[in-house]
C-alpha cells in the first residue's frame, strides 16, 4: 500500500469519526455532553482539512498514485 | 333480606368508599412519617372492617366516624403545610443521638432508648463500631439515620473522577411490542429513527418486549425470545477505538515521512487527536 492510499484510509476513518461525533452531539440529552461532542466534531474538521491538504501534495509529488 | 346479602352489599360499598378515601389521603399517608399518620391508617382500616362485618353498627354511625378519621388528617396536613410551629407540634421533632462522634446520653434517656437498642439500630444501618459514626439522629417516625465519618463513607464516582459525565434517565420507547411515541419525542427522536436502529440490530418491532434509549441515544432491547442473542450497543466504543487508531496512524506517518513540513503537520494533528481522545473518553467509555 502506498503512502497516499494509507493517508486516504486515515482520512476516511476521520470522516467516520466526524459523523459519529455529530450524531452523538445531536442525540445526547445532557448539555455538557452535547457541547463536548460538538467541539470535538469541529476539531476533527480542522484535522480533516489538514490531511486533505497533505493528500493533495502527496498526489502532486507522486502523480503515478493519483486517484488510488 | 338475608344476612349474607346485607353483609355483601355493605362490604362492597365500604370497599369502594375506602378506595376513594385512600386516594384522598394520598401517598404521604403510606410513608407513615409520623406516629399520628401510622395510627390513623390502622384505625380507618379497623373501622371499615368492623363496619362491614358487624351488622349491629348502623351505617350512619360508621360513615360519620370513618369520615372524621379520614378527613381530620387531611385538614392537619393542610395546616401543617402553612405553619411551621403547628407542624413541629403534630409531626414531632427529631432527636440527635450522636453528635461529633459522641453519644448524647441525655437524649437517649429522654427517648427511653437503651444503649443496646441504639447499637441494634446502628447495626441495622451496617454500622458495628460507634466510633465510625459522626452524627446519628432519631427521626419522628422512629428510624435512626446515620452519617458516617468522612474516612468511613463509601467511595463514590465523584471521589474517583472529579467531573464524571452526567447521565439522564433512560426512556422506555417500546413496551409489549408497541411503540410509545411520547417518550420518543422527549428524546427528540421519531419512529423512523427507531425503525432504523432495530433494523441495524436485525429485529422486528413485534418481537421486542421492551426497548429503552439512554441519554446518549443508544438503544437497548429485550426480546420475547430469550434464546436470541443481541449485541450490546458498540457504537461509542467503536468510535473511541477509531479515534485512537487515527491518532496512532498520524504518529506513525510523522515518523515515516522524510519531509520536515509533512512531519510537522502530522505531529501537530496527532497531538490534536490525542487531546480530543482525552476529552471525549469519559463520555464514550461506558
Amino acid at each position: 500500500m502506498t503512502v497516499a492510499s494509507q493517508v486516504k484510509q486515515t482520512l476516511a476513518s476521520l470522516k467516520g469519526i466526524h459523523a459519529g461525533l455529530q450524531q452523538l452531539a445531536l442525540t445526547s440529552q445532557d448539555e455538557t455532553a452535547q457541547r463536548t461532542f460538538h467541539e470535538a466534531m469541529l476539531a476533527t474538521e480542522e484535522i480533516i482539512a489538514d490531511i486533505k491538504d497533505r493528500i493533495g501534495r502527496l498526489e502532486f509529488e507522486e502523480p503515478q498514485y493519483h486517484g488510488k | 333480606m338475608p344476612i349474607w346479602l346485607e353483609t355483601a352489599i355493605r362490604s362492597i360499598c365500604i370497599l369502594i368508599g375506602l378506595f376513594v378515601i385512600t386516594r384522598i389521603l394520598g401517598k404521604k399517608q403510606l410513608s407513615k412519617l409520623s406516629f399520628f399518620e401510622y395510627i390513623v391508617g390502622i384505625t380507618v382500616g379497623d373501622i371499615a372492617g368492623t363496619m362491614s362485618v358487624d351488622l349491629g353498627i348502623s351505617l350512619q354511625e360508621g360513615i360519620t366516624s370513618i369520615l372524621i378519621w379520614s378527613l381530620f388528617p387531611v385538614a392537619v396536613a393542610r395546616l401543617s403545610l402553612r405553619n411551621k410551629k403547628f407542624r413541629d407540634f403534630v409531626e414531632g421533632n427529631s432527636t440527635v443521638f450522636i453528635k461529633n462522634g459522641k453519644i448524647l446520653e441525655e437524649n437517649l434517656k429522654r427517648e427511653k432508648y437503651t444503649v443496646d437498642e441504639l447499637l441494634e439500630q446502628l447495626r441495622k444501618k451496617d454500622v458495628f463500631r460507634v466510633a465510625d459514626v459522626e452524627f446519628a439522629v432519631l427521626e419522628p417516625n422512629g428510624d435512626l439515620n446515620v452519617l458516617l465519618k468522612r474516612e468511613k463513607q463509601p467511595l463514590t464516582v465523584g471521589d474517583v473522577f472529579p467531573n464524571p459525565p452526567r447521565e439522564k434517565e433512560p426512556q422506555t420507547v417500546i413496551m409489549d411490542g408497541m411503540i410509545l411515541d411520547e417518550p420518543l419525542a422527549t428524546m427528540g427522536l421519531g419512529r423512523g429513527w427507531l425503525k432504523e436502529q432495530l433494523d441495524k440490530q436485525g429485529v422486528a418491532i413485534e418481537n421486542v418486549f421492551l426497548a429503552q434509549v439512554d441519554s446518549y441515544g443508544q438503544l437497548t432491547i429485550d426480546l420475547y425470545d430469550d434464546k436470541i442473542q443481541i449485541a450490546e450497543p458498540q457504537e461509542k466504543k467503536l468510535l473511541l477505538a477509531a479515534m485512537k487508531k487515527v491518532q496512532a496512524d498520524l504518529e506513525l506517518y510523522a515518523l515515516q515521512t522524510n519531509s520536515e513540513e509533512a512531519k510537522a503537520l502530522y505531529e501537530r494533528n496527532a497531538a490534536k487527536m490525542a487531546e480530543l481522545v482525552q476529552k471525549v473518553e469519559p463520555l464514550l467509555r461506558n
